[in-house]
């Protein structure tokens, strides 16, 4: 994966097209077509909360009961890896190298004899190790710096936004080279780092836009004129009105993020053996693509389901909390 | 009748259930009457005129009987080629928000020469003169340099009449004008609706102008024809209606307007809400807010009953409210 | 409009110095610039000290950036690990990568903004959905791992290309490597034009423009796909920075010898000069190519208008 996927989501801020490309499949449908009245006068309906109703909406939403379990199986197997497999990802057995499908080794062997099953479970935890993580930095920094810069404006402001436009303007996956290819320590932290380093951008904009559109709005002005300090203003009145934007770019960059670790992973800069992670496996399987494609295509699946998930989670969360859909 | 409606149904399929949005309308204009639409939003007053102009969005909307008869063929029996024909040239429509309405990247004299590069087969070169040609005819100052600009660069008023050359370009029989005036100043409201007037008087255009501004109507309309829940409730002369209306919403209608001789008094105002027309009540849609309602009301749907020979209404005490 | 060009261009250098300063540390300080100038062994300290003065590495750090940025303005852009100027490697590598991005940008406008077009106009049949998932599936599954599926059913499996590109990479060759590096892209162009087009479908112009009488295929052209393609086309002028910078995967799955595959031998041999240079570049490239989208914009759509 490469630095485009994030890329959307900075050009749509950037165009004022916010909501623009949804990924809605059907929710965003059904809305369209429920008119607001033939004459633009909606059906009386008592006022509900946006996150009642959102949850109400998900509930109901195919798409993302499907992503939210595979999730929850994704996490189960991340933290009780032995629960579905008995092997272990780093016994393997070279006389066996290259080797299909058996019976206790569903999935066969890789170039090196390992089990591609007992690799690819184990592999889970590295990719949601990763995804979470990563998110959490990129989320807490973003929205922290992007919310004070919207808040204060003036200098503070002007000199995030060049400072962002810095980081997007260096190519994602080349920035992971350059930095990671130094690195020798075998843990997930570098990649982290690395992740929220050239993430925290993209949230900061959107937070940024978000708190600059809330603190316009007609009760922050009453509070701000009632006495109400700066520190209540952003955290009662303006942090919960910005929440939901956070979340749903959050949600859909958890899935592209478990996507660069695999890409830094495959190009050999990411994660190193013998740590366990898909893009490692891809990589080390694609010299024996022509006579042992299954185990190029095992772990493949598994990263593709997992990014899939997270990315259709965090559509039908946006969906579900975009005001302008209702 | 330049145009009648006979029997007009159309529902809406919404994520709550089907929307009935008109049921049994009927109505007729003559060359060079003009007939108001009244009543508020959700009435089904814009979803008829859409449903004349076949510009209805199908799906979600539908309709599901009834004919629209025009210069004598129904229209809805018509194949999509020769409906489109009619559009524009024949009918044509005024709608309510001129910056909406128009095409925001194209200037105004493309927009307006399309007309006839389309529907006359003209050059170019010629429907440009003729959009400038328009333009004058409404009175925009300046048109030969503004046919060049784009809809954003005009004022409110200014791109309503643009709206209106743009629907009387072909000489149209009939024009359906959406609340023309809704969206303007009102200083500017009275010079747009003059020119409309005024232009109807002179190529003898038949008018339907749907509207929820009583004020706008005294001036201009010949019959008014009120609407409520996807039907017609009453439907009279101009000067009869507001002489004494013949059914209690029109009444509430007509009292809800400010007067100046009722200075210091309350002013009044219908109980309640429209109904959801996924969930229109039984019997007359009408009781559950009507002053006069009694049991029957709430089972018999009344009938559009002849008050005079040119005046009816669907209340079934009509005379009840005649008198006052 | 000129005042506003001088103002996005002011604004331009304080992101040009940022974007390479940062890439100037994180190569320099991170990395050992020495290493890789004795080839595969290690550098003994005489060598190592005379090499540190030669290239000013004793030097503190900004002195180091301002002599390489002076230096780059007058065209020397120093030289690669094999002893190559670093702009001779430019001067080969980066009319491989313009090809393979003209095809891939090529691939979005005729496949995605086509998809996107029928999508948006059926919205909720059958094609629709189908399509959609299709793009969902494009998006998730990483582009190395398209490129590598790829590449062993067409290229191993099949047999219809060659399953790495010659050194020439003519652009006959680069078809299908170009499709994969505008595969995510495509998806999301796809996603954009129906979304784009499902929106003002509904809006009151193209409901005027049907009032008037004009025939559906006018409609759709004239008024429905020229407003529906302005945030289209400044998506794909953005993403001619990204693809350029997202090459090196693609160029290294399919061997082949652009930017991308420069860029990481650079990196790979810790080559200072190359790699800070072929960056700067790109961060250029991308840049311009960003004020050329925002101008772009004033263009198609008049209500825009730079002060």
């Amino acid at each position: 994966m490469s630095d485009r996927h994030e890329e959307p989501e900075a050009a749509i801020a950037g165009t004022s097209m916010g909501g623009a490309m949804d990924l809605g499949v059907d929710e965003a449908e059904t809305l369209e077509k429920t008119p607001a009245g033939p004459d633009g006068a909606g059906p009386e309906d008592r006022p509900r909360s946006l996150w009642s109703d959102a949850w109400r909406d998900l509930r109901r939403n195919p798409v993302f009961i499907v992503s939210a379990l595979v999730i929850l199986f994704l996490v189960f197997i991340s933290l009780w890896p032995s629960a579905i497999t008995s092997g272990s990802p780093l016994k393997c057995d070279l006389s066996k190298a290259q080797e299909g499908s058996q019976p206790g080794h569903p999935f066969g062997f890789d170039g090196q004899g390992c089990d591609v099953y007992t690799r690819t479970v184990y592999g889970a935890r590295t990719s949601v190790a990763v995804g979470v993580l990563a998110t959490l930095g990129v989320a807490v920094l973003g929205s922290v710096l992007g919310a004070l810069a919207g808040f204060f404006g003036g200098l503070s402001d002007s000199v995030l936004s060049r400072i962002t436009d810095v980081f997007f303007a260096i190519p994602v996956v080349l920035g992971g080279l350059v930095l990671l290819s130094v690195i020798t320590s075998n843990t997930v932290w570098p990649v982290i780092g690395f992740i929220v380093l050239l993430g925290w951008p993209q949230i900061s904009r959107i937070a940024r836009g978000a708190v600059i559109t809330a603190k316009h709005n007609d009760y922050v002005q009453a509070a701000r004129a009632l006495g109400a300090s700066n520190s209540r203003l952003l955290l009662r009145h303006i942090a919960p009105n910005a929440v939901a934007p956070v979340i749903v770019v959050a949600t859909i960059a958890l899935g592209t993020y478990i996507a660069l670790e695999a890409t830094l992973s495959y190009l050999g800069v990411g994660l190193k053996p013998p740590s366990v992670s898909w893009g490692i496996d891809i990589s080390s399987a694609s010299p024996y693509i022509r006579n042992a494609p299954h185990a190029l295509l095992w772990p493949s699946g598994a990263l593709a389901i997992t990014v899939l998930a997270f990315i259709m989670l965090g559509d039908a969360v946006r969906d579900a909390l975009d005001p302008k859909l209702r | 009748m330049l145009l009648e409606v006979r029997d007009l149904h159309v529902e809406f399929r919404t994520r709550d259930g089907v929307a009935k949005a008109v049921n049994g309308v009927s109505y007729g204009v003559d060359e060079g009457e003009t007939l108001a639409v009244l009543g508020e939003s959700g009435s089904g007053k814009s979803v008829t005129a859409q449903a004349i102009m076949g510009i209805l969005d199908v799906p979600p909307g539908r309709i599901t009987g009834g004919e629209v008869v025009f210069q004598g063929r129904d229209l809805l029996k018509l194949k999509e080629e020769e409906r489109r024909r009619v559009r524009g040239a024949e009918m044509a429509m005024i709608f309510q928000d001129a910056l909406s309405a128009l095409n925001p990247v194209l200037t105004v004299g493309d927009q307006l020469a399309e007309m006839f590069t389309v529907h006359r087969g003209m050059s170019r070169k010629d429907a440009r003169a003729k959009a400038v040609e328009l333009m004058d005819r409404v009175r925009i100052p300046a048109a030969r340099e503004r046919v060049r600009q784009y809809p954003h660069q005009f004022s409110g008023g200014m791109r309503q009449r643009i709206m209106i050359a743009m629907a009387i370009a072909l000489e149209p029989a009939l024009i359906i004008a959406d609340e023309p005036t809704t969206a303007l100043d009102v200083t500017v409201q009275a010079q747009v609706m003059e020119l409309l007037a005024e232009l109807q008087r002179e190529y003898r255009m038949g008018l339907i102008l749907i509207t929820h501004d009583l004020g706008v109507v005294a001036d201009v309309a010949d019959r008014i024809a009120v609407m409520y829940a996807g039907r017609i409730v009453e439907s009279a002369p101009v000067h009869d209606i507001y002489k004494a209306p013949a059914h209690p919403y029109t009444r509430g209608l007509l009292d809800s307007i400010p007067r100046l001789d009722h200075k210091g008094r309350e002013l009044y105002a219908i109980k309640g809400l429209p109904p959801n027309l996924t969930r229109i009540p039984p019997g007359c849609p009408f009781h559950p807010r009507c002053p006069l309602a009694r049991d029957v009301c709430t089972t018999d749907d009344p009938p559009l009953y002849e008050v005079s020979g040119t005046r009816g209404s669907a209340c079934h005490f009509w005379r009840e409210c005649l008198d006052g | 409009m000129g005042r506003y060009v001088v103002r996005r261009l002011l604004q331009m250098i304080p992101v040009f110095i940022g974007a390479t300063l940062l890439i100037f540390l994180m190569v320099n300080v991170m990395g050992d610039p020495i290493a890789g100038l004795c080839g595969e062994r290690e550098c003994d300290p005489a060598t190592a000290a005379r090499l540190e003065q030669e290239f000013g590495l004793d030097k503190p750090v900004w002195q180091q950036y301002l002599t390489y940025m002076g230096n780059l303005f007058t065209g020397d852009f120093g030289t690669a690990f094999n002893g190559q100027e670093v702009t001779e490697l430019m001067a080969t590598a980066f009319p491989v990568t313009i090809r393979l991005t003209l095809i891939a940008i090529l691939f979005e406008i005729v496949i995605g903004v086509a998809l996107g077009v029928v999508t948006g106009l059926r919205r909720g049949r059958p094609v629709d959905t189908g399509v959609l998932l299709l793009t969902l599936v494009v998006i998730s599954v990483p582009t190395f791992v398209t490129g590598l599926l790829l590449q062993l059913l067409l290229g191993v499996k099949w047999g219809w290309i060659r399953p790495s590109v010659s050194s020439e990479a003519p652009f006959d060759e680069l078809i299908l490597p170009g499709l994969v590096l505008a595969s995510v892209s495509l998806a999301y162009v796809t996603r954009l034009t129906r979304t784009s087009i499902a929106e003002n479908r509904r809006s009151d112009y193209v409901r005027t423009a049907i009032a008037k009488g004009l025939p559906r295929r006018r409609v759709v052209v004239r008024h429905l796909l020229r407003n529906s393609l302005i945030p289209v086309v400044t998506f794909i002028g953005a993403d001619i920075g990204f693809l350029m910078g997202g090459a090196i995967v693609t160029e290294r799955i399919f061997n082949i010898h652009g930017v991308g595959y420069q860029l990481y031998q650079g990196i790979l041999r810790q080559n200072t000069q190359t790699v800070v240079g072929f960056v700067t570049v790109l961060v250029l490239v991308f840049l311009v190519a960003n004020l050329v989208v925002d101008l772009l914009y004033a263009v198609l759509d008049p209500r825009i208008r730079y002060v």
